[in-house]
């Protein structure tokens, strides 16, 4: 567990970093995709089978491929952006305000005691008792999430579409 | 030595701070929206996390983490279209130069 633990951690690492610091959008859309599978595979780590897996159908199977549709659509299909315009022009304020949030919740986390919590026999949990917990205890939530996709895609579909609409 | 939740925390504060330095920094509103997934992301193996080492004893946390999901794929679309419907309208994704609404 612990070898798996770190090789995965710094895959994870690595893929977030290079997806928000490469030029090319195209690489960092595959970066992307290289963090999705680091973070599926501590969810197997961790036991959490049903969410590794749908964290590989969701995340790499459907919003990475729709950033890629998205580049394509919005720029030219290599995707490769000039030097000067990668990062805004107060980039560094950025920087620091994301290292003063780390740095705060990191001494957060070393004060508390509930993380020295070790790894015990998380019994796997089966799809069978998510689904049942899904129609008997989660029930509303679950038909409150349908809605909320329903309207999500119909949204999505009317803001692209507006303008050519209005054209006609 | 032995994995404890802390290295977990640890480990998803990191990539929220990675993802929240991209979502400040790029200027391509695509690479915004990734950022932002970054950091749903690592909010999302907390809840694991804390499911795993047993802080929250019953499936809550795995529900929490799955309607996250569910939501965060719903956002990244309308996202998308968003920026979709903003390129048309300006021939650009650049957010320092979405500034039609600046006082």
């Amino acid at each position: 567990m612990n070898y798996a633990f770190w090789i995965i951690s710094a895959i994870t690492l690595l893929g977030a970093f290079l997806a928000v610091t490469l030029r090319n959008l195209v690489h960092c859309v595959l970066s992307l995709i290289l963090f999705f599978l680091g973070v599926a595979a501590h969810y197997f780590l961790l036991r959490a089978d049903f969410l590794g897996a749908v964290q590989i159908l969701i995340y790499i199977g459907a919003v990475a491929v729709l950033i890629l549709f998205a580049i394509m659509l919005t720029r030219n299909v290599t995707g490769t952006e000039g030097p000067r315009e990668v990062f805004g022009m107060k980039w560094w304020s950025g920087g620091v305000i994301a290292a003063a949030v780390a740095a705060f919740v990191l001494q957060a986390i070393k004060a508390d005691s509930v993380t020295a919590a070790t790894s015990t026999t998380q019994a796997n949990s089966s799809v069978a008792e998510i689904g049942k917990a899904l129609v008997a205890d989660w029930v509303v939530p679950f038909e409150a999430m349908a809605v909320l996709l329903t309207a999500a895609l119909i949204g999505a579909v009317v803001i692209a579409l507006e303008e050519v609409m209005r054209r006609r | 030595m032995n994995i404890t939740l802390g290295h977990y925390l640890a480990l998803s504060t990191i990539l929220f701070a990675v993802g929240l330095a991209g979502a400040l920094t790029r200027r391509n509103a695509i690479i915004v929206l990734m950022a932002i997934e970054i950091m749903f992301n690592a909010a999302i193996l907390n809840l694991v996390a804390f499911w795993h080492f047993k802080v929250f004893a019953t499936l809550t946390a795995q529900m929490f983490a799955i309607f996250a999901v569910t939501i965060a794929a719903a956002e990244s679309a309308v996202g998308l279209a968003l920026v979709i419907a903003i390129y048309r309208h300006y021939r650009s994704v650049d957010v320092d130069e979405m500034k039609a609404l600046k006082g």
